[in-house]
């Protein structure tokens, strides 16, 4: 009976969301109870599954679907520590964007579409991260990219349809670079399951142009998603998307994808000890440290709320790269912890801009003045986020960071200090400018006077409770997950995990 | 083997019933041919799987005087597809509204496509093949001119060049008739040697072939063609009518040329169909108009199956006939659909520009549903058919990086095609001026049409006994 249940549990995890997807995709539009009861149906249920294959994977459970697909190399779905540490997050935060845009598209036009595409959105970042080898990981790598088009163009607006199309040329092509990437390791290797500790050091004496080569293809075509500095641009781009769209997909789920990608390709495709042979690291540690700076730099020079933290976006990933490219067991924990940490916070972020976009029609910085006023509770969640972002304790983004840190030290690295208080100073020089607005400044008109503005009855009422509730939460999570990190349920806890697995001799 | 005489035999005797009996009703016959045909062809296909390639010599002579017909599990897999894309294109003209003004030619011309399709699959010698690629050819531009008026000028240089292509084919037929003094695969395979003759003969077919297969850089005559024909006609020349010379082209060059002559041919094979994959694609992403973009995807697709082919000769790789078949089923299918549901748009929009397509995405669903759904198979997105196909292409590519290069030829083949693939969605996407609604008729058409598409993204999961069957074949 439990091995039934360890076959099947992957494979229920990504119907979770898929089922009801495509059964959204039939329903009429004024289906409206239907179409909500079917989300919040896919969204807990997952939850209980994540939740059930967290417990297993803890206790030491293997959970591992397959069927045959390409000759010597089968779609295989498997639960491992480093796969639930993303489907967890995705999980928590799918119940909060969903929640969020039920509340945000109320009343609007294509919902039926709208929705269905961002469950499969959902399913194919799932499958992506519950993937047990690189033909697999690819499979939903594709699929993300396509599922995720529809929604960038959801306006269907001229600006829409531009930005749909530079989010293709680049996803494409990055989907294409990886393609090949994987097909060259298949036909130098094999494509045997994901191992930790990798599976391509017998091959580095005879095929070091293959492998090199099949490194570079990846990194640049994973980099796409994960908005690595040449091939970055769509991301700023895609912020004409519905604000649930930015807040999951492209705060989180899609550039995780690509992130997650790099970690899988450097734990356990080609592994440490191969890649510090090959010498490889450097480059990537340049690249990320780079794109860091560039993204920190760039935001500063955004006066759009979205574009900034689209550009934070870009900055705020690389961290986990950089972690990454370290190579070392704590530079692990804090790329691995970032991964969530991150997600936590510009997800917040992200909803805050939505509730201001929303409610009052705020989308440049200069119209803050004084949304504290008119908004506190929603002002208090992009607080969070925004200190959050810059390193302050005790909000989850100190942990990361703090682990980063002391990693670049183990590894004699010193020289990524130097990126992280630069880019630390360059965070507090973007975000801290919209706090004082905020909180500080006078509005430009009275808040009664405002055009949208109706006085709320009392605090609770500053915007609609289903854009406010998602924005409370996740920010309720940020602090909580960085003042109980030292607990044994945290994600810094569950990175320890990984990292104990990944780096066992 | 006497299920795929069925399969051939059923075809063409219902376009006699229709033609002499004229029945009020000729769809269902039609309908209910295909259904057998495609019947017998799976149990065709089935009897190869458990008992090998099986051959017939009709009225029983022996080699060199009788015509031969062989079942191979490659020809099972095309008869196959042949039957399944016939009896889908023929439900979508019974009911799609658009097609009702088709005339009723329509009927016993495509019997007559398909059984003429099916016999040309079936055949293993060069002058079978002259007659079927003439009936197939004279029954193809018949069906192009069924679309009236403004069809006729490319029916008329379709049937002019077919005929040119036929003339040339024939020469080198007779060419090394004169020589090897017989017409049959199997024999001329042992007997052909590397001389001038043997290589100017082959030379004379393979133009003759490329020239039928619309294969870049003689392919000016199909996007006209394919474009003006009405679309059911479209759907049928585009997935399986070039493909006929393909399947002879690699017959010829695999079986019958000597190997001094094959592999390095095959590079020259391989060039041009990159060349194919490059203009063909660059032409799609230029074209303003809907069927003209699926003709020209055509004409890049087809590029991979030269390619395939080309590279099969050069590297004497048989693992690559897999990738080449795949290939030009994935293909068929996903162009089907792509027709299907370009022409359903076309003919509720009465506009041939692409920018028609606003609001699509509201006022038919499905069909563009079942165009980028087609087209990811094209692009090869995985899990589909082209897929599977591509990737069993690149492998050989990869392993060596003397080979490399055209790997790259390969990347720069996707982007093209998902640079015009998405140039149709995302229109589709756009917000429209006029607010429609989604009509309720033709809704059945379109399903129709996003059925093979479907039908390409399942071959993914079945890609394993479908490889099975390839390396039967090549074992």
């Amino acid at each position: 009976m439990m091995t039934d249940i360890q076959t099947i549990l992957p494979v229920a995890i990504v119907l979770s969301s898929l089922i009801p997807g495509l059964l959204i995709f039939s329903l009429k539009e004024s289906q409206h109870r239907l179409r909500i009861t079917l989300n919040l149906a896919g969204v807990f249920s997952k939850l209980l599954l994540v939740g059930w294959m967290l417990h297993g994977v803890s206790q030491g459970q293997q959970f591992s679907f397959n069927i045959t697909f390409l000759p010597g190399a089968d779609l295989i779905l498997q639960g491992d520590a480093l796969s639930l540490q993303f489907v967890a997050l995705s999980s928590v935060l799918w119940l909060a964007t969903t929640i969020y845009a039920i509340g945000y598209l109320e009343g609007s036009a294509f919902r039926s579409r709208f929705f269905g595409y961002f469950s499969l959105c959902v399913s194919a970042t799932v499958g992506l991260a519950l993937a047990g080898n690189l033909v697999t990981f690819l499979v939903f790598y594709e699929l993300l990219t396509l599922a995720t088009f529809p929604l960038v163009v959801h306006r269907g607006t001229d600006a829409a349809i531009r930005a749909g199309k530079v989010y293709l040329a680049y996803t494409v092509s990055g989907g294409v670079l990886v393609l090949m990437g994987v097909a060259l390791l298949h036909a130098l290797a094999g494509t045997p399951d994901f191992i930790p500790g990798g599976y391509l050091s017998p091959l580095v004496d005879q095929h070091q142009a293959g492998l090199t080569l099949a490194f570079v293809l990846m990194v640049l075509g994973l980099g796409v998603k994960a908005a690595l500095l040449p091939v970055h641009g769509w991301l700023p781009q895609a912020m004409v998307a519905p604000a649930p769209v930015s807040a999951l997909l492209h705060a989180v789920a899609v550039v995780k994808a690509g992130a997650f990608g790099i970690i899988r390709l450097v734990y356990d495709v080609y592994g440490i000890e191969t890649l510090s042979l090959l010498q490889l690291t450097e480059g990537l540690m340049i690249l990320a440290a780079a794109t860091i700076i560039y993204g920190s730099i760039r935001a500063l020079q955004q006066t759009e709320i979205k574009k900034r933290l689209a550009y934070s976006t870009v900055s705020q990933v690389s961290y986990i790269t950089l972690g990454v490219a370290m190579l070392g067991p704590i530079a692990a924990i804090g790329a691995l912890v970032h991964l969530v940490h991150q997600g936590l916070m510009k997800i917040t972020l992200f909803f805050c801009a939505g509730n201001f976009a929303e409610t009052l029609n705020i989308h440049h910085i200069r119209e803050m003045n004084g949304l504290g006023q008119r908004m506190p509770l929603t002002m208090a969640a992009f607080t969070i986020g925004a200190l959050g972002m810059i390193g302050v304790p005790p909000i989850a983004g100190f942990i990361s960071k703090w682990y980063l840190g002391l990693g670049a030290l183990e590894t004699g690295q010193s020289w990524i200090l130097w990126v992280f208080v630069c880019s630390g100073l360059l965070n507090a020089a973007y975000f801290l400018p919209l706090l004082y607005r905020g909180w500080f400044a006078k509005p430009a008109v009275e808040w009664a006077a405002h055009p949208q503005a109706k006085r709320p009855a009392s605090v609770w009422n500053e915007t609609h409770w289903m854009l406010l509730w998602p924005t409370l939460f996740t920010a309720l999570l940020a602090i909580v997950t960085g003042i109980l990190a030292g607990s044994d349920f945290s994600p810094l806890a569950w990175a320890q995990l990984i990292v104990a697995r990944e780096f066992a001799p | 083997m006497n299920a795929a005489l069925v399969s051939m035999v059923v075809p063409f005797f219902a376009a006699m019933l229709v033609l002499m009996w004229r029945p009020q009703q000729q769809s269902w016959l039609v309908i209910v041919a295909s259904i057998v045909s495609l019947l017998a062809a799976m149990m065709a296909l089935l009897s190869v799987i458990d008992s090998g390639p099986q051959s017939l010599n009709l009225g029983g002579w022996e080699s060199p005087l009788a015509i031969r017909f062989q079942l191979m599990p490659v020809n099972a897999l095309l008869i196959v597809t042949t039957a399944v894309i016939h009896l889908i294109v023929v439900c979508f003209a019974a009911s799609s509204h658009h097609c009702q003004s088709i005339k009723q030619a329509f009927w016993p011309l495509a019997l007559l496509l398909h059984g003429s399709l099916v016999a040309l699959w079936l055949s293993m010698d060069l002058f079978n093949w002259y007659v079927t690629l003439e009936l197939l050819g004279l029954a193809a531009v018949s069906l192009v001119t069924l679309a009236g008026h403004k069809a006729l000028r490319a029916a008329l240089d379709y049937l002019l060049l077919s005929l040119f292509a036929s003339l040339t084919y024939l020469l080198g037929v007779v060419m090394l008739y004169g020589q090897y003094g017989t017409l049959d695969i199997a024999l001329l395979a042992t007997l052909t040697e590397a001389d001038r003759v043997t290589q100017t003969a082959l030379l004379l077919i393979s133009a003759g072939l490329m020239l039928k297969a619309a294969l870049w850089p003689l392919h000016l005559w199909l996007p006209a063609a394919h474009s003006s024909a009405p679309t059911p006609v479209s759907a049928l020349l585009s997935a399986l009518v070039v493909k006929a010379p393909l399947f002879i082209l690699w017959l010829l060059w695999s079986r019958v040329a000597p190997s001094e002559l094959a592999v390095p041919m095959g590079f020259w094979l391989a060039l041009l169909g990159g060349g194919a994959l490059m203009i063909g694609g660059w032409s799609a992403c230029r074209t303003p108009h809907l069927k003209t973009l699926v003709a020209y995807s055509t004409v890049a697709q087809l590029g991979y199956g030269l390619l395939a082919l080309g590279l099969l000769l050069h590297w004497q790789l048989n693992d690559l006939q897999a990738a080449l078949w795949l290939f030009v089923v994935a293909h068929a299918l996903a162009k089907t659909s792509m027709f299907l549901a370009a022409g359903e748009i076309q003919a509720s929009t009465g506009k041939k520009r692409l920018n028609s397509l606003r609001g699509m995405t509201l006022t038919m669903p499905v069909a563009l549903f079942a165009f980028a759904v087609a087209g990811g198979s094209l692009i090869g997105l995985p899990p589909s058919g082209g897929f599977i196909a591509k990737w069993l292409l690149i492998q050989p590519m990869l392993i060596e990086p003397a080979h490399w290069p055209w790997a790259l030829l390969v990347i720069i083949a996707t982007l093209l095609s998902a640079a015009y693939v998405f140039r149709v969605v995302s229109q589709g996407f756009r917000q429209s001026s006029v607010s429609a609604t989604a009509t309720e008729h033709g809704k059945s058409a379109q399903w129709l049409a996003l059925l093979p598409a479907i039908l390409v993204w399942l071959m993914a999961l079945f890609s394993e006994p479908l490889l099975q069957l390839m390396d039967v074949f090549s074992a």
